[in-house]
């Protein structure tokens, strides 16, 4: 296990690197400066500026002494935001969003289990028909639709949730509510699918021969089974929702990142789109890392035993 | 029975009680008029050091809890700020200002030395101040901006604590209006140097010498609050003890907080919304001093040389069925380059004075027959132009809409191309395209803000129109005539007559701010350039 964990935290050194890399360079082949004032000023005025923050000196020079500076931890200072701290700005950014889209992780997946199981134990009758059309309209309502009606009707018209800001669970319910609806459909329809297939299985068909009641055959044997594919994709859609959806985010007006990656590389804020790129990758890679592991622990057939 | 008829009874009781202390707490609260104000913002505010910001939110936070020598007020005209009052020598080039006795929101005094560390601070080249440009007619501040001269030799000095004498290297009547901007407000070294590389960057990382304080802004959050600053000389006659400011970026989430109330004042956006509230009382629009415009390359397209070409390209184009019917946001058409409402003489408006109508309105059966005229001189039988614009809904809107307006010129193909603000620039600033939308904010309300543009060698003449006149003109107004107001004013009234005759721009629209103010909100100011919003003759009513 050690050794399996060192070469998994190899490879996401690798990858991140690799990653840094590209966005590096490619992000260069943008045309525009980073900065603010850009269409006030001449070219001699922007180039001596550029002298100022190393910019004008030879790609690969730039690209090492970034690298140097994100080795010592230092991740540069935004353009947007001038002289703010890019760590500082996607940390004091990155929390309203992993709020949101956690409680909206948990919140979309364990509807989305129970209703698929639902749908499957239940299957070919009205309920199941049922739990397929919520789940299909969960995947095919944009979440920016379904974030203003929510607002128009729970948080407008029967005030019942804040229409907008932060400051307190109150406000997190009705963004929750709007990004819960991507996982909950994507959980349901694989659990459904999933479910339908273990319990035709013949271990099932054995625990029913042997008399065991319905509700302990599904929880103890079917549930466990149906899980696996779930945690797949589980991971990576928390990933993209956790790092922030800037139009939920600026509809119920949280202060979260999602707007900053799209504004960072509109408004060519090199730094920050640098930090950012490489926070959501290793997001990513520490979230498979996680799904890899939670295999072993549901399923001991696929455990690795070295 | 009994029983439940008295429950009822006892339950009407008590709901009618909640309801009545409801009302009279409510009522109790408007009566007491509290002097607070929410204000919304479409973007946030990145940050408080002066010698770094570039953008309306800065200046607009740095206008109310700093203060210059001078203060803008309506009307192009500016009222004392630190200065009591000024003199400027007869040729022009010095400027003295005399300074009040007032202090710093720690307590400590504001003094001339404050000016003097706060421009050289922003010209230091180390600062790589985006906004350094501004001071250019100061004695030395390019030179020392560029590492040419030390910043001891730059045109500013203190004399004794209350004394500001600034030596300009020629003369330049508007600076009265720079020095009310906040990139000549003061700083204090002290507060620069024990915060160091935080200054600026946090409400907390900053003093302040104007009529607010900010506090709880952390350098990156969405609602920050200004309170009343007890230590500003005028303190007496600021009325609002507070505000709170909310970034709101989605239009309808602006709306519907305005409309319970969650906020006083709230921008509108698009057309939809300004159709819906235009004639609502709590309505109000405002003009900026932008002007939108289209270019045309005469480096790159020969055709668009010919005079005749680009007056039929500015006749065929119907500006109020832009403004009116395809932005539908309160903006207006363009009467010329310099924007309307901003810059006056005598009370006379510029923007009346210079206008070309005919190079500002509509009409097409003269367009057409100028356009057969250009074709013929030219030699073509069809043109072929691509138009160049910014990728935003009314960039998008404003393309499709003069692509159909061109249209109508027989053998003329226009196709649209929208790209993202910053490449969008760097395409107009290398000539990489045949028209293209411009737009140009004033940095302060003197024409020659806009007019500066147009000279053959300035870099923002992205068409590359020139003319020998304009140019004389240009430079007669900053040389020549500078210090005769009068003559100055005919000369800047005489170039945009030539710009507009000779058809360098076409001009399209002039910008405009709509928004929603709470009928008991009195006394918010709006300055047509940078700071736009100043707070500090606010109350509520």
């Amino acid at each position: 296990m050690a050794k399996y964990l060192a070469k998994r935290i190899f490879y996401i050194i690798l990858t991140l690197f690799i990653v840094t890399t590209v966005t590096f360079f490619l992000m260069k082949f943008m045309p525009g400066t980073p900065l603010t004032n850009q269409a006030k000023l001449s070219p001699s005025q922007i180039h001596q500026i550029y002298k100022q923050y190393g910019l004008d000196k030879p790609l690969w020079q730039q690209y090492l002494s970034y690298l140097a500076g994100v080795v010592h931890g230092n991740f540069g200072t935004s353009f947007q935001f001038s002289d703010q701290p890019v760590s500082y700005l996607i940390g004091s950014r990155l929390g309203p969003s992993l709020t949101i889209g956690g409680e909206a992780m948990v919140v979309g997946v364990i509807i989305g289990i129970i209703v698929g199981s639902i749908g499957a134990v239940k299957q070919d009758t009205w309920v199941d028909t049922a739990t397929t059309i919520i789940s299909i309209l969960g995947v095919s309502i944009p979440s920016f639709v379904l974030a203003v009606l929510l607002q128009y009707y729970l948080g407008l018209k029967l005030r019942l949730f804040p229409i907008a800001d932060w400051g307190g669970f109150m406000y997190t319910v009705l963004p929750t509510l709007a990004l819960a609806a991507s996982p909950f459909a994507e959980t349901a329809r694989f659990m459904r699918t999933e479910m339908v297939d273990v319990l035709s299985s013949d271990y099932i068909e054995l625990a029913k021969a042997k008399g065991l009641n319905k509700v302990g055959i599904i929880y103890h044997h079917a549930l466990r089974n149906s899980l696996i594919p779930i945690v797949t994709i589980v991971g990576p859609l928390a990933v993209n929702i956790m790092t922030g959806s800037m139009v939920v985010e600026n509809i119920f007006s949280i202060p979260g990142i999602g707007e900053q990656f799209v504004k960072s590389i509109l408004t060519n804020d090199y730094p920050t789109i640098m930090g950012l790129a490489i926070v959501y990758c290793a997001m990513l890679c520490v979230v498979l890392l996680i799904t890899d592991i939670l295999y072993g622990l549901i399923d001991p057939r696929i455990r690795i035993n070295k | 029975m009994k029983l439940s008829s008295f429950a009822k009874l006892g339950g009407v009781a008590l709901l009618s009680a909640l309801v009545l202390a409801g009302c009279g707490s409510k009522s109790s609260q408007s009566g007491s008029s509290k002097q607070e104000l929410t204000w919304q913002e479409s973007s946030n505010l990145p940050t408080m050091d002066l010698s770094k910001a570039t953008d309306i939110v800065s200046a607009e936070t740095l206008n109310a809890t700093n203060e210059g020598l001078l203060k803008m007020s309506t009307k192009a005209k500016v009222v004392p700020g630190v200065a009591k009052n000024y003199t400027v020598s007869k040729d022009g080039k010095t400027w003295t200002f005399n300074l009040r006795h007032s202090k710093w929101s720690d307590g400590t005094p504001v003094t001339a030395k404050d000016f003097v560390y706060s421009w050289q601070r922003t010209l230091a080249p180390k600062t790589a101040s985006q906004y350094a440009y501004i001071f250019d007619h100061i004695k030395n501040a390019t030179k020392y901006n560029t590492g040419k001269a030390s910043a001891s030799s730059l045109g500013v000095k203190a004399d004794g604590n209350y004394k500001l004498v600034v030596t300009l290297s020629k003369p330049q009547s508007y600076f009265k209006y720079l020095v009310a901007n906040a990139q000549f407000f003061p700083q204090k070294q002290s507060a620069v140097k024990k915060f160091g590389s935080k200054y600026g960057t946090q409400s907390k990382y900053m003093v302040y010498n104007g009529p607010f304080k900010l506090t709880g802004w952390s350098g990156t959050n969405d609602s920050w609050t200004m309170v009343k600053n007890s230590n500003y000389w005028n303190k007496k006659n600021i009325k609002l003890d507070k505000m709170k400011i909310q970034v709101s970026k989605d239009p309808s989430t602006t709306l519907n907080q305005y409309n319970t109330d969650k906020l006083d004042v709230a921008t509108l956006t698009g057309s939809q919304q300004v159709s819906h509230y235009k004639n609502n009382k709590d309505y109000k629009s405002f003009l900026n001093a932008s002007t939108f415009y289209l270019e045309m390359n005469q480096k790159k397209d020969p055709v668009l040389r010919n005079i005749n070409i680009r007056k039929a390209i500015s006749l065929a184009i119907n500006r109020k069925q832009l403004t009116n019917k395809v932005l539908a946001d309160g903006s207006v058409p363009a009467r010329g380059l310099v924007a309307a409402k901003m810059a006056y003489r005598n009370g006379k408006d510029y923007a009346d004075q210079a206008e070309v109508k005919a190079a500002d309105s509509q009409n097409l059966a003269q367009a057409k027959k100028l356009w057969a005229k250009g074709l013929k001189e030219t030699g073509k039988k069809t043109v072929a132009l691509n138009l160049l614009s910014d990728d935003t809904p009314a960039g998008k809107n404003t393309t499709e809409f003069i692509q159909s307006q061109l249209t109508k010129l027989p053998g003329l193909k226009i196709t649209n191309q929208n790209l993202p603000f910053k490449t969008r620039l760097q395409r107009s600033q290398d000539g990489n395209f045949d028209l293209v939308i411009s737009a140009w904010i004033a940095d302060f309300p003197d024409p020659i803000s806009f007019l500066s543009l147009f000279t053959s060698d300035n870099s923002y003449n992205n068409g590359k129109w020139k003319s020998t006149e304009y140019d004389n003109l240009i430079k007669n107004a900053e040389g020549r005539d500078a210090l005769n107001a009068g003559k100055r004013w005919d000369d800047m009234v005489q170039a945009q007559k030539v710009l507009m005759n000779d058809q360098g721009i076409v001009p399209l629209y002039q910008q405009s701010t709509p928004k929603l103010i709470k009928s008991n909100v009195k006394g918010i100011q709006f300055f047509p350039t940078s700071p736009e919003w100043d707070w500090s003759k606010v109350s509520i009513k």
